[in-house]
């Protein structure tokens, strides 16, 4: 098997993670050495799907010894070829790669081959070539296999910028379906372990740096050795194979944000590429929710959200004709209009069509002149969804529009379009005339209700009894 | 009649298309007490009509002066802002950036230093030398008619920049003993040497040539420092570079397969592919050319 059969194969195998981000560490080049990294990162190409490539991401090996039903790569699974790169291999491609500006570095992960230690141990393998013996300054991103163990997980947190631990479902109940030789505790584990060792290596670089008395200077290392995962670490999950609701993974992912201070978290919509009958054929609904969480998780991050404003137990889905800024905007109508000449910067964010840039630019502007509509219009702000929630120098943008939930609902729902292209484009915005009246209605999330909720707990049961049965056949 | 200047109501100044050439072309509005109204490099400025036309002679200590000032007075991001629109294809960049100046020399003139702290041992009392505190005052008023445009064309400018990092693909060339590493990109602006300190900083043990094919100037590292290459009237530069080595071939089909395999059919949405990747780099990109192979075989 040549290098581009293996290459083919194991790229094929990997697309399915979805981290794929070479941001969080500023390294500058060094004379006569190859790479550097820059702290926003660098998307190099973009695939038909619109998603960036920044890394080579592929596996080690796709051979693997779990079961895994959602996974490809699954043992079970005798459609797929297996392939594995030797170290040296996979270090060679990415300095080609890298020399050629194809890519931003590397991502590491892997099937299990034999255990997670020996699996971990071929990847420090490749690591160490690339950053020891090639003196390899460009982006790291290595996957975390459960099981593995701490020498090993340190070894790798060393040689490498970003770790990440996949939390594959977003809950015990639905890991025990789908991927039965996986726990909770086996996944969450070295997450806690890789915070710790985060933690405890910028407290030592910065005694080292501040030299706070006499005496710590005993303690320090003697050696200057490689930061640990100075990018930090990552997770991701998949939404939609199994029946949770956006409420529960939201209240998950901000729960990690804070206690084990994960960078981010990423969602990847469940596509069937495997027929099993414990697994549902979805469409683009998925794609649809996925989406909405991404813009949730953007509010809990960057917006200064918290959790509960975005999504509650009574509704625990977000609705799918409305962001969920905007829908935040229309529960608390008592909260506008703010006066963009006055308000604060956390004011501004939470206005619909005003974001974090847009709000950076108005507090610039607003230091030397008033701003109207047409000072909003050059900066960049959507001032046609804004223009309800914000009154410049007193007076309100909206004027003629009734300031009420329903009016402004009718403004302000916008359909995800993503995806469209060629003829699916010609489809009308739902609520406009059109001339054929018949045309597709987009697909709607089930609403939350009582009703609803007794029907996820069917759906579980149902997907357990199938377990069963599955099991009882084998 | 002949050529006398008093028949001519307005000047427009012709500079070499050059930073130092821009720069000294401010400097010189401000030497010859006159207010340009227009500001173009020579090859591109055509009069309008009862337009006398004055050619500017670049000196590099003007330009040095004019930035200084700028810096000084404005702060970083204002000096930053001229070299890229220094660099712009856009007609009005030169009389966007000379207005700038005009208008921020005078704006951070006007200073109230009354209730200033620091007023007591503040250098710049009275508003002749640099206070810190105000120094960024007038590039920040983004909405102003007379900042607004330079502001526009500095974010495009550092938009193509961000696209040449994204989308430069390198290949490598042999001779006997030789190597170079070659790459080819059309901008929409001749942002060269805007980008070069990035690539010279991560790729500092290979020397290599960037060659913009629309504004006919070569970026040429040689492995200890950088320098731009002007080939006008030379035609291609590649037709002067030795062919690509055995394993570039290798590579870059090992580049098309991970393309190729890294996608996923389900998601399918080539407007949002367009949107980042416009198609205007599209003969540029490794991935994007079709495969030689298949060509041949057609």
């Amino acid at each position: 098997m040549n290098l581009i059969e293996k290459l083919e194969i194991l790229s094929d195998a990997a697309k399915y993670d979805v981290a794929c981000t070479s941001s969080g560490v500023q390294r500058e080049g060094k004379k006569g050495q190859l790479g550097a990294t820059s702290n926003a990162g660098c998307c190099h190409s973009f695939t038909p799907d619109g998603r960036c490539i920044t890394l080579l991401k592929v596996l080690m090996t796709n051979v693997c010894v779990y079961d895994c039903a959602y996974c490809v790569n699954r043992k079970s699974n005798d459609a797929v070829a297996r392939a594995s790169f030797t170290p040296r291999e996979l270090a060679d491609l990415t300095i080609g790669f890298y020399r050629r500006n194809y890519i931003e570095g590397l991502f590491l992960s892997s099937g299990v081959v034999g255990s997670p230690d020996r699996t971990s141990e071929l990847m420090v393998e490749a690591l160490r070539i690339l950053r020891e013996e090639y003196g390899f300054r460009g982006y790291i991103h290595a996957k975390a296999i459960p099981g593995t163990s701490v020498e090993l997980l340190d070894a790798l947190g060393r040689l490498s910028d970003r770790l990440s631990v996949n939390l594959e479902l977003p809950s015990q109940q639905s890991l025990g379906l789908l991927a039965p030789a996986k726990s909770r505790h086996a996944i969450l584990s070295p997450m806690r372990h890789i915070h710790e060792s985060i933690a405890e290596d910028k407290e030592s670089r910065a005694s080292r740096r501040k030299r706070l008395t006499m005496y710590q200077s005993h303690a320090l290392p003697v050696r200057k050795s490689r930061a640990f995962a100075p990018a930090g670490q990552s997770t991701q999950m998949i939404i939609g194979a199994t029946p949770e609701s956006d409420f529960q993974i939201l209240n998950l992912s901000a729960s990690l944000y804070q206690t084990v201070n994960l960078k981010r978290v990423f969602f990847s919509a469940y596509l069937p590429v495997v027929k099993n009958p414990l697994l549902p054929s979805t469409d683009a609904v998925q794609l649809n929710r996925e989406h909405r969480l991404y813009q949730a998780d953007w509010l809990l991050r960057f917006y200064g959200f918290n959790v509960s404003e975005i999504i509650d137990a009574e509704n625990p889905f977000l609705a799918p004709d409305l962001d969920p800024k905007a829908n935040w905007a229309l529960n608390h109508l008592d909260f506008f209009p703010v006066e963009v000449n006055t308000a604060p910067l956390e004011t501004l964010v939470r206005v619909p069509g005003i974001g974090v840039r847009g709000a950076k630019l108005i507090c610039r502007a607003r230091r030397q002149s008033t701003l109207g509509e047409a000072e909003l219009r050059k900066l960049g702000v959507a001032y046609k969804r804004a223009r309800y929630f914000i009154t410049m120098n007193g007076a309100w943008g909206g004027s003629g529009i009734d300031f009420s939930r329903d009016a402004l609902h009718a403004r302000l729902s916008a359909p995800i379009d993503g995806g469209r292209h060629g003829r699916r484009a010609d489809k009308a915005v739902p609520g406009q005339m059109t001339l054929f009246e018949s045309v597709e209605q987009p697909p709607v999330l089930p609403e939350a209700s009582a009703a609803n909720q007794a029907a996820l707990e069917v759906a579980f049961a149902a997907q357990s009894k199938a377990l069963e049965a599955a099991k009882a056949v084998a | 009649m002949g050529d006398s200047p008093e028949m001519y109501d307005e000047v427009a100044y012709a500079y070499d298309g050059t930073l130092e050439g821009l720069l000294t072309a401010i400097f010189s509005s401000y030497a010859n007490h006159e207010d340009p109204t227009d500001v173009e490099p020579a090859r591109r400025l055509q009069p309008r009509l009862g337009q006398r036309v004055a050619v500017i002679e670049t000196n590099p200590d003007y330009a040095l002066r004019v930035l200084r000032g700028v810096r000084n007075r404005c702060g970083w991001q204002a000096a930053l802002a001229l070299k890229r629109a220094a660099v712009s294809d856009e007609p009005d960049a030169g009389t966007a950036a000379y207005r700038f100046v005009r208008y921020a020399t005078d704006e951070q003139k006007r200073r109230d230093c009354d209730h200033c702290r620091k007023r007591a041992t503040c250098k710049g009392r009275g508003g002749m030398g640099p206070c810190p505190k105000q120094r960024g005052r007038a590039f920040s008023d983004i909405t102003h008619p007379a900042v607004e445009r330079l502001f526009q064309i500095s974010r495009s400018i550092s938009q193509e920049c961000e696209h040449m990092r994204q989308f430069i693909r390198f290949e490598h060339l042999g001779g006997e003993g030789a190597s170079l590493w070659f790459a080819r990109c059309n901008p929409k602006a001749a942002v060269i040497p805007l980008v070069m300190d990035h690539f010279v900083e991560r790729l500092s043990d290979m020397p290599f040539i960037i060659y913009d094919e629309v504004h006919e100037m070569a970026g040429v590292y040689d492995g200890g420092d950088w320098y731009l290459v002007n080939t006008a009237g030379q035609g291609d530069l590649a037709r002067a570079l030795p062919a690509s080595t055995a394993d570039e071939a290798l590579y870059a089909e090992a580049w098309r397969t991970f393309y190729r395999s890294v996608s996923i059919d389900a998601r399918m949405n080539p407007e949002l592919r367009r949107r980042f990747m416009p198609k205007r780099f599209w003969k540029n990109l490794t991935e994007m050319k079709e495969d030689p192979k298949a060509l041949a075989r057609r």
